[in-house]
Order: C-alpha cells, then structure tokens, then sequence
C-alpha cells in the first residue's frame, strides 16, 4: 500500500505535530467488556446488551498528546476461550495491550494474568500492557481488590486502571497513559509499524522498536 | 360452476375477538440486576410467560392471540372473545338445572385443561363465562393470574373479591403460588348464583364482602345454605335438584384439601352424559381440518388494517392524559423521581373492547369461496385450469407482499393445507417457499423444509439439559446479549428457553462443543417456535449437519480456513475487479467473514433480515452462504474499491445497512450461475453432497489456500460440453503437440510457454485474447496436465479482470476415462 504518511496531511489543525499510528489488542475473559470499553473510548457509546464478539472486531480512534497524534489501530477479540488459536494473530505486531478483567468476577482476574503471561512470551518485546479492572460501577459486587490488581500490576510492570465502560470512567485515562507511555521518537523509522492491519496472517516479526511516527 | 363468498364463512360467531389491557409493576429507582444488566421491564416478562397460553386449544376457553406492550408497562391482551358473559344474565333469565348441569361439566372441562397445565385460573367469575348462542360456554381471562407471575409482576391484587376462596386471603393474597382447588371454590360460587339466580352481595362493600367470605370458616353445615338463607332463596334451595346442589356444596367446601379435584369432579354420574355426546366427534378416523383458525384471522385482521392499540383508545380504554399531569413532583439529583405514581384505580380496567372485523369482511367479501379449499395438484388441465386465478403478487417487494391482507390469505390457506399433508407434501412445500413463505407459517415451514420428523419432542425431552457443564458460564453471559432487542428472546422465559436448548444441543453433539455464536444461529429458531422448545431444538440440530458441519468442533481452523479459501475464490469467480483490490490491500476474509459464516450472517443481522435470507438459505445448499457473503460485498462493492485496508475493515466492524431483498436475489442469482464443484468442499457433509472420482476430492488445504482460482470437477466440465457447449471457453494449455494429438471438443489451445506472464494485459496470450475479451458470460476453464503450472496462467487471467475463471481438477488425463467421450482428436484450430 501506499505509505501512510498521507494521514498527516489531515485538517486537524495538527499537521505540523508528529502523527504516530500504535496496533492495540484487547484481550480478557469473555463478557468482561472489551467491546464496551473500545465502544466507550471509540464512540463515547455504551449498550447494555453489547453483543458478544466473534473473531474479532476492527475500530480506530486518534487523541491528541502535547503536539502528537496518536491514532490507535484497535483490534477487539473474541473472549471465549475457543478463539483462543485466533489471538496472535491479532496481538501479533501489537505495541500496546488492554487486558480487561471484570472486578465482580475473580475467575476473569485470573485468565488477565494468563493473557499477561502469554503476552510476556510471545508478544513483542516491548509492548506495552495495561490491566483494566473494569466494571467499576458494580463496586458493591466487588471480588477483586483494587489493591491485590495493582500489587500484581506493579510486579509486572503494567499500566492499571479500574474502568467503568458504563459510566466512562477512567476509559479515556487507560488509553491516554497507554498512549504516553508508548515511545514517540522521531528516529524510528516510519515505515514498520504502519503496515502491522496487513501482517495478521503472515508470521513477521515486527519492528524491534514496535512504533513508528511519521511527520 | 357459481360460486359463493366466503363471508358467511368469515362471520362465524366464535371468530370474534376483543382485547384487555393493565399496567405491569415498574421497577423503581435504579434498574440493575445482579450481573449489571438493566433489569427487564415487567411488561416484557409478562409477554414471554403469557405465550404459552397461546397453545391452549380447547372448546371451553377463549384462545389467547396476542401480548401487546403499549407505553409505560401497558399490556394488551387480545383473545378470543364471542357470547355474552353470565353475570349479564342472572336475575333477567331463568337457569334450569339440567343448563346449570351442563354449564358446570363445561368449566369443569375448561379448568380441567389448565390445571392438566399447571395454571390457576384465579378469577373465575360470572363476569368471564360466556355463553354462547349454541348454549356452550367458554372461559375469558384465565391466564392472567399465570402471565403475571402469580400477582408479582403487576401492582393490582389478581382476584375477584367475591369469587375468591377463604384460604387465599388467609394466604395471603401475595403468596407466589396458588393452589387450583381456589377455582374449584370459584365454580361453586359461580353455580350457587346461577342456581339461586342472584347476584351474590350485590350491596356488599369491598370489606364486607371479603369478611363474609371469612364468615364462612364459621359455618357448620352446609355454605350453600347458607348463602340460600341471606338471599331469601332458601325455597329455591330446597327445590334444587340433588345433583346440582352436591356439587355446589362440594366446591364450596372451606377445606381446601376436602374440596373435590377437577377429574374428581366429573366422574359424578350427572355429567357423564355429555362425556357420552363428546364422544361422537371422535370417532372420525382423523380430525377434522379446520378451513382457517381464529388466529389466521387476527392475522388477516391486522394486515387489513385492525389496529388494538387504536382500536382501544377509540373505546376509551386507553386514555391519555396531558403530559404536564405526568410530570414528577420531585426529582432529586441522583436521578430518583418522587411523585408520579399513577393512579391505582387505571392499573387494571375490567373493560373489554371487542375488535370490529368489518374492515376486514369488507375486504374480503369479493373472494369466491373455492379460494379456501385450493387444488394442491391434478392431473386434468381443465380441472387445474377451472381455478381461479391465484392472487398475483409476484411483481411486488417481498415486504408488500407480506402485508398484504389478501396475498396472505392465499398464502396461509393453500401452505397450511400443504403443511397438514406433510411430509407426503414436502416437494410442494418447497416449489410453494422458492416464491416466498407466509410469516404466520414460517415456523412450521422452516420445520418441514428441514425434515423434521414427527417425534422430536420425545428427543428433546430425554436430553439433560439439566446437570451443570463446564459451559454454562459462557451460554450465560452470551444469552443476555443475544439479539435481546426482541420481546421474546429478552424475557425471562427466553432466556431459559434459548439456555435449555443450547444445553441439549451441546450434550447431544459430543463431537462437537459451544462456540460464541451458536447463541445466535439458535435465536430464529427460538424466535418462530417460542412455544415448542422440541422444535426449535429439532431445527437447529437439522440446520447445522447441513449447513454447519463440523464448524462447531474444537479445533475448526481446517475446516473454516477451507470455507474462507472458497469465498475468495468465489470473489475471484464472479467479480475479479474487487477480488484483485481486496487482494491488493490484503484485505482477507479471514479478518471480517468468520462471524458471517460461523452463525450464517445471523449473529451480523437482526432477526427479521435474518429470516428473510434464511429463507432462502433453506433451499440450497451449503455453499450458499459464501455466495451471501459475495452479495454483501457487491453491495458495497462501490466503497471497497475506492478503499484502502483500515477504511474497508472499519467498514466491516460496523455493517452499514445491506437491503436483504437485494441480498437474496443476488446470492440466488450467482448460487444458479456457478458451477457446483466450484464451490465444493473437502470438509462439506457427504452425506449431503456425494462424490466420485469425476468430482474434487482430495484437495489438500495448503493447495487450495495457493490458488486464487476455484477448480473444476471433470463432471461438470463434461455436463457443459455435452449440454451447454454455448456456456463454456475451454482452454487447453498444454503444448500443442498434445494438443492436436488429443483434446476436449470445442476447446482453444494457448500453449502455457507461449504466454508471457509480465505485464497484466490479456492482449499477451497472442490470437486468442479476443475470445476472451468478448466471452461474456461464459465460464473459462483452464485445462491443463500434470506437466503444466495450473496457479500462474488462471491468476493472469484473474488479475486481467477476465471473471469465472476455473481450472479443471485433475487436468487433461481426467477425462480420457469419461463415456461417451468428450475428446477428439486432429482438432482443426
């Protein structure tokens, strides 16, 4: 395809900013709300009855950090186990990961961590993961403690957050810290990452520096 | 022949109807369960619970037809509703004892069926047995105490003061169950007002009257003479035939565990002479087939026009009141609103609003009455020629026609006596569903053309959907995401249902295991037999061997990237253009079809598009799917070629609106255009699909998956050259010599080395290339050998934009086996 630096061009008033374009996977048991958080951040939507995902679902959405734009390329799974053998094809190339968790069910806390393992492994190097307790409006239902997720958060180095998809609360917050965590420097090339939609089902390694800005 | 209208037929005094309505309890303050779902609104329950009463089939109780929710919690019943209710009777006629007799073995009947049901009537009163001009009554009203949940999901006590037995107040009027022996109390009151011909404490207030009930419990002797004493009736005591007055004072028995069961009841010796009468009927070989049932007409009723809600509000049971009255008096910031309570009195309004069918007579007066008794099939052209016409509707849109009151009619008559001569008449169920399939019928229509047999209820009943599996957890969260913009599918009994056959069709398939979306493969199902789990149940375990196999296995990789690799190669078949642009940015399907094909587009549309395209589906094979899926995509054909990688995706993620008539029409149209073996598969169900060795099998994934080009089975190409020589441009391939040594008739040689392969222009294969250019809609079998590259000449031809290109499986040699031969040899070219 042609090289994607055409998006800077793009009448946001932030034409002379760097534009950076990070593939962001989210991963978690099934029913715990990936769709609802990606539709939240996305659309600033949210539906009761969010349908379940099958394979998985593809959406888009650009923030602005400082004088960068940060356009994320999200890639939604399918939570069911089954799908499982789908997965790397979409965390593949992936330079950010939210594993979502549902803080009124412990057994979703504890597929998070095997997403988290599995994401340590196989994953990129340096992906940048974040854990999202989400569900926050249900505290009352609570199973998770906020301080036993963010103990093992920290000992593993990940971004923690407790969500709520349906009162917005830290949703925007988990994919801006996401976004300033990720590296912008200009030195990268930008060509690697720009490519990562097309890579899903060819077995490349992506970029070692797993971003790419283009100006 | 004169022939006359059908409207007598039409007014026949039982197919009249009428509807109730109430107000469900609504939930207050903040709405949400448990699992953070909003909870259901009471309406929608009590709509779920209610359409069982729908199967209630019995000459004593009105059928119910419909559950309406309306504003606010308002529910609607409409039900069957024809004679005149007793209590207008009393004191202005006489009742004899041999009448009373009779109008007690008829309830009796009618309370026998629901309590057989497990549902309690509750209200029985003179106000709801209506008498009907032959003298039969029939029961109105019975299922309310059973759709509202035993009195819990609506605000408003669920009895009839007067009629009600002594232990329900002792009770508790609240207490969520109910013993059927209060309906038995309920029938000796009714019979003691008939047989005394009063009304009961008629002066009474609300508390006296509910203390004389209580007063009861005091009596010593008999209650009915009681009550005979009160209302200076007791002559008319005295004079009661023996009988009568046993059974009354039965029933009326302040010992619930003493008071008579309905089976107890009718064995008494007086009734035994009806049971003889009934008898008759039933000595018919088979039942007599009904012309057309009360529910065909509210149908009609409503495409012709009847609206209840309208029809209720013009008879001021529906009253609305100035938005400024409903305003809350308080609301405080959190969100919880004080102060709109409505007013208690509008809760329940005993009133029935009788529905006016002339509209409808009026509409169909002008139908002659052989329309209701159609030849299905005859031998004789005079004979099938002497028919009228059949209504013609076939120029109009699928969605007119199904709207329209007199195409249904038709359409419901003729395919519901075809449906009672099933399976003897499944071929003319399937010829009459290629046109369209009524929606009244669907349900049984979709069982036929599936092949259900007689018994799938004992089936469905002898599987566990009981005992606790390690799926449960993953059908319970997907069931309250699962097309729940439906009534049905959202309410409480829903969701047991869709579970309890998602159960049973996982222990039944051990070979297989519950994958996301087979909640939704399932929901149609559900959706049209709501009330016949068993059904529902037999459809979907027809549906999956023939559309689905082995999709649901635990490990499905093989066989979906197989199905993905076919529609590709269908893309590259039909529409080169947008095959080779999806090619081009990588756009596979692998990243947007799966959810398509693994809930066959069902978990992708809401559910009336989905029975639409079903519709279809049931009439073809397993390989239509993927030509639905190319019908989508040449819908939005347009945007994906001027499209790069992320727009297209994005496209996908949220499905713009895709015209399901359209849909069909194309799908039919490319499903009747493409050869069969272009589209088969190594993982298709043989049992469906058989083979030979003229066929394609053996054709490994890793082979498929480098070809951007179907194959071709040796049958097919020798099925074109025989029948539609005019159809097919065979190219042969192979090196001249061969060639004219030996070829297929009518075939073209472009020897594979005389092609330069560099740049994408047709004009490269040298003298023949017109012939490509101008093939029309011919379709381009590459034939070739064992010696000859079979990927690089058909993906030149493919990335020319030259469309139905194919290669012949099994290439030259194929053939020489095939008699009468399709070869010759000194083939002039």
């Amino acid at each position: 395809m042609a090289n994607r630096s055409g998006t800077a061009q793009r009448p946001n008033g932030q034409s002379q900013g760097k534009i950076c374009q990070f593939k962001l996977v989210l991963l978690g048991e099934s029913a715990v709300g990936k769709s609802s958080l990606v539709l939240r951040f996305v659309k600033g939507q949210f539906h009761e009855y969010q349908e379940s995902t099958i394979g998985a679902a593809f959406l888009t959405q650009t923030i602005c950090l400082d004088d960068t734009t940060v356009k994320f390329e999200i890639w939604d799974t399918a939570g069911q186990e089954r799908y499982h053998s789908l997965a790397p094809m979409y965390y593949r190339g992936a330079q950010a990961a939210i594993v979502v968790y549902d803080i009124t069910n412990q057994d979703t806390f504890g597929r998070a961590k095997t997403w988290v393992k599995e994401l340590q492994r196989q994953a990129s190097p340096n992906i940048v993961i974040a854990l999202a307790g989400n569900k926050q409006d249900l505290a009352n239902k609570r199973m998770v403690e906020y301080e036993e997720a963010q103990t093992y958060a920290e000992e593993n180095g990940l971004l923690f957050m407790e969500t709520s998809a349906k009162t917005a609360m830290n949703v925007n917050d988990i994919f801006l810290a996401i976004a300033k965590k990720l590296p912008k420097n200009e030195q990268n090339t930008g060509q690697g990452g720009s490519v990562q939609g097309r890579r899903l089902t060819e077995g490349n390694t992506e970029p070692k520096t797993g971003a790419n800005c283009c100006k | 022949m004169t022939v006359g209208t059908t409207l007598p037929l039409l007014k026949d005094p039982q197919m009249q109807f009428g509807a109730t309505t109430f107000f469900a309890k609504q939930h207050k303050g903040d709405t949400c369960g448990s699992n953070g779902l909003p909870l259901t609104p009471n309406s929608i329950i009590i709509v779920g619970r209610a359409q069982t009463l729908k199967t209630i089939n019995c000459p004593y109780l009105c059928q119910y037809l419909d559950f309406i929710r309306g504003k606010h919690e308002r529910t609607i019943v409409v039900s069957q509703y024809c004679g005149t209710p007793l209590a207008e009777l009393i004191e202005k006629r006489r009742f004899e004892p041999e009448e009373i007799v009779q109008i007690a073995y008829q309830i009796l009947e009618g309370l026998k069926v629901l309590h057989g049901r497990k549902i309690v009537h509750r209200t029985l009163s003179n106000d709801n047995i209506l008498l009907q001009s032959s003298g039969d009554v029939k029961l109105f009203n019975y299922g309310l105490f059973h759709m509202s949940k035993f009195g819990s999901l609506v605000s408003f006590p669920v009895f009839q003061v007067l009629y009600t037995a002594p232990e329900v107040f002792l009770n508790g009027i609240n207490r969520l169950s109910s013993d059927p022996k209060c309906d038995i109390w309920s029938l000796g009151v009714c019979l003691a007002e008939l047989a005394l011909n009063k009304v009961l404490w008629s002066s009474l207030k609300l508390g006296q009257k509910i203390r004389k009930i209580l007063s009861m419990l005091q009596v010593n002797g008999s209650i009915l003479e009681k009550i005979a004493r009160e209302h200076n009736s007791y002559e008319q005591y005295l004079e009661m035939p023996e009988d009568l007055k046993e059974i009354i004072e039965e029933c009326l028995n302040v010992l619930p565990s003493h008071r008579p069961t309905c089976d107890l009841l009718l064995k008494k010796p007086c009734f035994q002479q009806f049971k003889a009468k009934e008898g008759e009927g039933f000595r018919k070989i088979c039942p007599p087939f009904e012309i057309f049932t009360i529910h065909e007409l509210y149908h009609w009723w409503q495409l012709a026009g009847g609206d209840v809600l309208l029809e209720l509000k013009k008879q001021g049971l529906i009253r609305s009141s100035p938005p400024i009255l409903s305003l809350p008096s308080l609301v405080l910031i959190e969100g919880v609103v004080l102060g709109q309570d409505r007013n208690p009195a509008t809760l329940y309004d005993p009133r029935i609003a009788q529905m006016p069918l002339d509209a409808l007579y009026q509409r169909f007066a002008h139908i002659p009455f052989p329309v209701f008794y159609p030849l299905i099939h005859s031998k004789s052209e005079i004979i099938a020629d002497a028919d009228p016409p059949p209504y013609d509707a076939t120029a109009l849109p699928l969605v007119i026609k199904e709207k329209d009151p007199e195409y249904q009619l038709h359409r419901v008559i003729l395919l519901r006596r075809l449906l009672h001569g099933y399976p003897f008449t499944k071929d003319f169920i399937v010829e009459q569903s290629a046109k369209d399939i009524p929606p009244l019928l669907r349900g049984e229509i979709w069982a036929a053309l599936l092949n259900i047999q007689a018994d799938y209820e004992t089936t469905y009943t002898r599987i566990d959907k009981v005992t606790h599996t390690t799926t449960d957890r993953q059908i319970e969260v997907d069931i309250p995401r699962c097309h729940q913009y439906n009534e049905l599918l959202s309410s409480a009994d829903g969701h047991k249902k869709l579970k309890r056959i998602l159960k049973a069709w996982v222990y039944q398939n051990s070979q297989y295991v519950y994958w996301q979306g087979l909640d939704s493969l399932t929901a149609p199902f559900l959706y049209l037999n709501f009330n016949d789990e068993g059904k529902a149940f037999a459809c979907l375990s027809a549906f999956v061997p023939k559309f689905l196999h082995n999709f649901f296995l635990k490990d499905n990789s093989v066989v979906i990237e197989e199905y993905l690799c076919k529609f590709s190669q269908l893309i590259a078949f039909h529409d080169p253009d947008l095959a080779n642009h999806l090619h081009e940015i990588n756009f596979y399907p692998q990243l947007f079809a799966i959810p398509w094909f693994l809930t066959l587009f069902s978990h992708v549309f809401p559910l009336y598009k989905i029975l639409h395209l079903w519709d279809r589906l049931l009439l073809c094979d397993s390989s239509f799917p993927i030509h639905i899926g190319l019908s989508v995509l040449t819908q939005l054909r347009d945007r994906l070629l001027t499209s790069g990688f992320n727009e297209c995706i994005l496209l996908f993620s949220d499905l713009p609106e895709v015209d399901i008539e359209k849909c069909v029409l194309l799908s039919t149209s490319t499903y009747q255009n493409t050869p069969r073996s272009v589209t088969s598969r190594e993982h298709e169900n043989g049992k469906f699909h058989k083979k030979d060795e003229l066929d394609i099998v053996g054709l490994k994934l890793e082979e498929l998956k480098k070809e951007r080009c179907p194959r071709i089975s040796a049958n097919d190409v020798v099925n074109f050259v025989r029948n539609r020589p005019n159809d097919v441009l065979l190219i042969d391939i192979r090196n001249p010599t061969m060639y004219s040594r030996c070829s297929v008739m009518g075939s073209i040689n472009i020897p594979f080395s005389s092609v330069s392969f560099s740049d994408n222009i047709i004009d490269n294969i040298g003298l023949h290339s017109a012939a490509l250019k101008s093939k029309g809609h011919k379709v381009v079998v590459v034939i070739g050998d064992a010696d000859t590259d079979l990927e690089t000449f058909p993906t030149f031809l493919l990335q020319c934009n030259i469309s139905k290109v194919c290669v012949l499986h099994g290439g030259f040699n194929r053939l020489l086996s095939v008699t009468p031969t399709v070869l010759t040899s000194n083939n002039a070219m």
